[in-house]
């Protein structure tokens, strides 16, 4: 998958599944209160049967006075009458705190329904039933909620996953046509750039020529070809590429592509200021230590003055690389790091150097950093 | 003795070991008991009407003091049987002392069991 395809699928995904998951999770919220109401209900329901049995055996106790009066008891209640002046008169329990003002309520796990009596039997005006709270159902009503949220939740993944999908498909399409297109174009390219290069090097070798001034520019001209050819196959292939991570002499390396680009450094008459330290080592691939300063060099080249200097510094710890051009806006330095973004529209280029610099930098778990602004030098700086 | 006896019956299963203090005994159920006034169904009546003592010692002493029946709660057939009486030639204190006596020995509180 395309990583701006990824990309556009995990934000397409978090907004479709946080709203999803807001709105189930308040109708969760909505439907919980609503039945624990229903559950509530149906025990002060069962709250109210009781009354009523006591009423009527109140009723009977005073009509009939035998004594003992003997008080209705069940175990699963607990209950207690009240005069008119609200004096505890019996009961199977003498609770404090009691709500007077509501005929329902609940403390801590008790429920309370208080009955007003009419005409008062035993002289009791109120009675106040209790009964422990059964939490078994609002417990079962959690755990069907919790399975519905987690199956809704699949479900809604994978419909979000399929549905992204789908939208990111003209994206992904787009960009698998443009990448055949650049592996297409890069494989025929590559052949004529090899044998100009090659005969360059022989016509050198073998023959001395007079147009020395229309051969560098033809070398040249190759070698930045050659280079667009590498950075396109880099990309094509980054993913895939086998690695050979080797302890590498970075510092023989860099010479070696300082002298690669001097063509190029000689046709802008850059001044090259060096502070190399020899011998160091960095564990890498090959390839990609050629990528990253071949694209370093590459854009300090093309972007710097005619004339201008360009100082390379390598010691054990880093790269720093600062030439003298234009600077980059202090904004648009995250911005360039992306694929196919440049600051600079001056110069040609696909705008892909920066972007394999940030990849082979997080490969590596590299810190890279540029310092620049408008007018001012540019610094990159790799620390490993 | 005779009265004693029949005094003890019929309040032996009403106040169980309980006995009725002097004072009602000689300003209320004397008189109940000879006239066969039954005490037990006015003070249920009082009950059911009023709930409370103080409510109901209220209302008592309202009557006593000036028995007639537009006072009284008890139905018009119950002064068929039980016509009024004069009023009672005792002091305001013993009245009031007789009727908390009155309803001490029949406190519904006292007569109430937890149901095994």
């Amino acid at each position: 998958m395309l990583s701006s395809e990824k990309r556009s699928l995990v934000r397409f995904l978090a907004i479709y599944l946080s709203s999803t998951f807001i709105l189930f999770a308040l109708g969760s919220y909505i439907f919980y209160n609503f039945q624990k109401h229903q559950i509530i209900d149906n025990q002060n329901g069962e709250l109210q049967l009781e009354a009523n049995k006591i009423a009527q055996r109140l009723r009977e106790l005073h009509l009939t006075f035998n004594k003992p009066l003997l008080y209705p008891n069940d175990p699963s209640f607990n209950s207690a009458i009240y005069d008119l002046d609200k004096g505890y008169i019996f009961g199977s329990f003498n609770p404090k705190n009691i709500k007077w003002n509501k005929e329902f309520y609940k403390d801590r796990e008790k429920l309370f329904y208080l009955h007003t009596l009419k005409p008062y039997y035993l002289g009791a005006s109120y009675l106040l039933v209790s009964k422990n709270f059964d939490p078994e159902p609002l417990n079962e009503l959690v755990d069907i909620l919790i399975v519905f949220l987690i199956v809704a939740g699949v479900i809604f993944t994978i419909l979000g996953l399929f549905l992204g999908r789908l939208f990111t498909a003209p994206m992904r399409e787009s960009m698998e046509i443009m990448n055949r297109f650049i592996e297409d174009t890069t494989h025929e390219l590559n052949t004529p750039i090899s044998t100009i290069l090659t005969n360059i090097e022989l016509l050198d070798t073998l023959y001395s020529c007079e147009g020395q001034k229309e051969m560098r520019r033809i070398e040249m001209a190759s070698k930045t070809l050659s280079r667009l050819y590498e950075d396109l196959t880099f990309l094509k292939l980054n993913h895939n590429y086998h690695r050979v991570i080797e302890r590498l002499n970075i510092s023989e390396l860099l010479e070696d592509r300082i002298e690669f680009f001097q063509t190029l450094i000689e046709a802008k008459n850059i001044k090259i200021i060096k502070d190399i330290t020899p011998n160091i080592i960095v564990e890498m691939d090959r390839n990609d230590a050629i990528r990253l300063l071949d694209n370093l060099f590459s854009n300090a080249i093309k972007y710097n003055h005619k004339s201008g200097k360009l100082e390379i510094t390598l010691t054990a710890k880093q790269l720093e690389v600062q030439n003298e051009g234009d600077g980059i806006k202090r904004e648009d330095i995250a911005l360039i790091q992306k694929r196919f973004k440049r600051a600079n529209s001056s110069e040609g280029g696909f705008g892909i150097g920066l972007d394999i610099i940030a990849q082979v930098v997080k490969r590596y778990n590299f810190l890279f950093t540029i310092d620049s602004d408008t007018n001012q030098p540019t610094k990159v700086t790799i620390k490993w | 003795m005779v009265k004693k006896i029949l005094i003890t019956l019929l309040f032996s299963t009403v106040a169980q070991a309980e006995e009725p203090s002097l004072l009602l005994q000689q300003n209320c159920l004397k008189c109940h008991s000879k006239q066969k006034i039954p005490s037990e169904l006015l003070y249920r009546r009082y009950l059911m009407k009023f709930s409370t003592k103080e409510r109901i010692k209220k209302s008592l002493l309202s009557y006593l003091k000036n028995p007639k029946k537009e006072n009284s709660i008890m139905p018009q057939q119950f002064f068929l049987k039980f016509p009024p009486k004069e009023a009672l030639d005792l002091n305001e204190t013993v009245l009031e002392k007789s009727v908390e006596a009155y309803l001490d020995y029949f406190d519904v509180k006292k007569q109430l069991e937890l149901e095994k």
